[in-house]
């Protein structure tokens, strides 16, 4: 209660901030001249945090492998991350500072496209680079701004190279949509239907779920009776793996049966949908075991030491660190100008993909890229989809589910206990009646 | 013949899961007719034997099936002492406020669910049973069937594990003692108290029972489901809604309130859409309240008077 009220401890504080400020200035007189210091907003804490956590701990991987071997220009790079809780006004106020007060050449880091856009408009008025590592909305890279680069494909190109295989292997003429009535949802269907009828399919099907539903086959079955080609969903993973024993269950039988990422991406959807997930596609950023240069080195190191695959976002944020490191190798010196030039005429391959950045089709200082297309094949996530990067010849066409069907004990089992339960209501009946007779 | 196809499948969907959701509701409607109380916890509960399904099967591989033998005997127990030391103390206290229990159980909804998301985190998780996705279909039975029906099995094995229950519960309550006594305080406790039935042992013994069939009914889920902390509360409402259909307190209605939940909403789902199911299952919760104030049973009755 009275912690700031005694003199006593008025003191006790100011010497405090007088040591570490004392300490401050030491260390900075000893590392200033081979230490890089790069201060990276993240997401550590509040709803996001997650993906903070990922990002941070391939940061952490990236920087250790480049001080092995040697640096940037000789500088050991020290990482130090600061917590924006999210929120884009923490971001903002944290980015002023590292700006204004540190002194930081070029600025990385942030994972939502809110904080990463606030962050954007602080690093453009005081002309300071800031290269966008995991915000995905278009009009980051929109406004026209000269210092902000984005390393990540936008929202709207985030399904090209799933329309890219429709168009050239499946040639699809309709689709059906189901999709959970959330933000995320929705939006993943209207960017489909734009996308399909570009594409000049038919959505025959357009129908949304209340997160948490038990039965899907009353909308599956209407999905079954339009006979659609490709049947798309947009849904996290439990949705997603009832969704596919589902319409295993009914044998519909689709062309194509795909997943707008999320639920569909991640290894839980088949350790939950088991057989039901099998030749399944999904569109998709990165993959563990994409053929890019370091990115299956990458992969398996962060495993080794988080026992988990990375997602994209980790992919993402250890390619940002390497494209900081070329761009501040090759600036003719550490000012804005000469690193904005730098990032300008990069021309790299990273564990992420081709990293180039370009003003076309409205955006300044983007890297457009192919997006992948994974298919689960023999229980396993596997890339498929631009070939030149796949990992496994896709699945195509898909085998129809009447063909995999193969009876089990079960069967035996339940006429057992359909019998039983005869037995008993014939048993229930009887009593009934007897009950009715006596009263 | 597509749409006699639709129309009959959605029937077996609406079905089948009437007949989970009956079961639900039968553990609710039971306690309601004795205590008097809705039971606002009752999806947590079921949340619990889910749990302990979940657990059983991902560390010893036991089917959640057989689960339903541990799961039960566990809940009964748990609900004695919950009944013991929570609701009767309560049932005992004059208050202003005449539903002390029921914001009790509103209580207890909220500490089971947060205290599973402290222990269990609030992921996802689900029984990836080699069954999951088996089923029959009319055309491997019968090849010219010009339409083709799909059976789940889990789901049917679900179902009809539901109707043994729902039996033996009712062989319970006709033909034993115990069972007679239930009876006997749900239609008057006072009658029932002046013929000598230990009305607070009947009370124990009905949330016990109450307890079963929910973890019955949770274990006979999840196999076609899946598990996370906050399940509770929607089981809860589809509970409570078939509780109002059927008629408070009444068994026989809470089955065929189930059976109606669950048509209505396959139903919908096919016909109007699916995110519409919610806004449905409120809607007929309504409708019965306002038109049929004493739910099925109250038409069960009426048949039964009229008879003689």
């Amino acid at each position: 209660m009275a912690l700031f009220n005694t003199e006593d401890n008025m003191k006790r504080l100011s010497l405090f901030v007088a040591i570490t400020f004392i300490i401050g200035l030491s260390s900075l007189n000893v590392y200033a001249q081979d230490v890089l210091k790069l201060g990276i907003p993240l997401p550590l804490t509040g709803t996001n945090a997650k993906f903070g956590e990922i990002e941070k701990k391939s940061y952490e991987i990236a920087k250790d492998e480049i001080n092995a071997k040697g640096g940037i220009k000789g500088k050991k790079v020290v990482l130090e991350f600061e917590d924006s809780q999210g929120k884009p006004e923490v971001a903002r106020s944290i980015v002023e500072r590292l700006i204004d007060v540190k002194k930081q050449p070029v600025i990385v880091g942030e994972y939502s496209s809110s904080c990463s856009k606030a962050i954007a408009a602080v690093a453009e008025e005081r002309k300071t680079p800031y290269l966008v590592v995991t915000g995905a909305t278009d009009d980051i890279t929109q406004q026209g701004y000269k210092y902000v680069f984005r390393l990540n494909p936008t929202n709207a190109y985030y399904a090209t190279g799933f329309m890219s295989f429709l168009n050239t292997v499946v040639k699809p003429k309709t689709i059906a949509i189901l999709y959970e009535s959330s933000d995320f949802g929705t939006s993943g269907a209207e960017d489909m239907v734009n996308q399909a009828k570009k594409a000049g399919m038919q959505v025959l099907v357009k129908e949304q779920y209340e997160k948490g539903a038990v039965d899907f086959k009353p909308i599956l079955s209407k999905v079954k009776a339009a006979r659609p080609d490709v049947i798309y969903m947009v849904s996290y993973v439990m949705d997603a793996a009832l969704l596919m024993r589902q319409i295993k269950e009914l044998r519909i039988d689709a062309k194509l049966y795909a997943g707008g990422a999320a639920g569909f991406a991640i290894p839980e959807f088949v350790q939950n949908a088991k057989e039901a997930s099998e030749n399944v596609m999904t569109a998709t950023l990165w993959s563990p075991q994409i053929a890019y240069p370091g990115a299956k080195e990458f992969a398996e190191k962060y495993k080794s030491l988080y026992k988990d695959y990375p997602s994209y976002h980790g992919a993402e944020a250890y390619s940002a660190l390497y494209i900081v490191k070329d761009v501040l190798d090759r600036a003719k010196s550490w000012s804005s100008n000469d690193i904005r030039a730098a990032f300008k005429a990069t021309n790299m391959m990273t564990a992420f993909g081709p990293i180039k950045f370009e003003d076309k089709e409205g955006y300044t200082n983007q890297n457009f890229m192919d997006t992948l297309v994974m298919q689960v094949i023999k229980g396993k996530h596997e890339t498929i989809w631009p070939q030149k990067y796949a990992s496994a010849q896709y699945v195509y066409p898909i085998p129809k589910w009447r063909a995999e069907r193969e009876a089990g004990w079960g069967r035996y089992l339940i006429i057992v206990i359909f019998i039983g339960a005869l037995i008993a209501a014939l048993f229930y009946l009887w009593q009934r009646k007897k009950i009715a007779k006596e009263g | 013949m597509p749409e006699l196809e639709l129309f009959l499948q959605t029937l077996i969907a609406g079905f089948l899961l009437g007949g989970l959701y009956g079961l639900i509701a039968l553990g609710m409607a039971l306690i309601m007719g004795v205590m008097r109380v809705i039971n606002l916890a009752h999806g947590d509960f079921m949340m619990i034997a889910m749990y302990i399904a979940y657990w059983l099967f991902t560390l010893f591989e036991i089917d959640p099936y057989i689960a339903v033998f541990v799961a039960a005997p566990a809940l009964f127990l748990f609900g004695l002492a919950i009944q013991k030391y929570l609701l009767n103390p309560v049932m005992k206290v004059e208050s202003i406020l005449p539903h002390n229990l029921v914001i009790l159980t509103v209580g207890l909804a909220m500490v089971f669910s947060n205290l599973a998301t402290v222990f269990f985190t609030g992921d996802y998780r689900s029984t990836p049973v080699s069954y999951a996705s088996d089923a029959w279909y009319l055309t491997d039975y019968w090849p010219n069937s010009p339409i083709e029906l799909s059976l789940s099995m889990p789901w049917t094995l679900s179902f009809v594990i539901a109707v043994i229950i729902t039996i033996a519960l009712w062989v319970f309550l006709t033909k034993t003692d115990t069972g007679k006594s239930i009876r006997a305080t749900s239609q008057d406790v006072d009658a029932a108290l002046l013929m000598g039935v230990n009305v607070n042992r009947v009370r124990m013994v009905t949330f016990g029972i109450g307890m079963i069939l929910v973890a019955a009914a949770g274990c006979l889920f999840i196999p076609i489901y899946y598990l996370y902390p906050a399940l509770g509360r929607q089981f809860t409402n589809v509970g409570f809604v078939i509780t109002v259909i059927g008629g408070m307190g009444s068994t026989d209605g809470a089955i065929i309130g189930g059976l109606i939940l669950g048509i209505f909403e396959s139903m919908t789902a096919t016909y109007i859409g699916m995110g519409w199911a919610p806004a449905g299952r409120f809607a007929i919760f309504v409708a019965a309240l306002v038109f049929l104030p004493g739910g099925v049973a109250s038409i069960l009755r009426k048949r039964r008077l009229g008879k003689k």
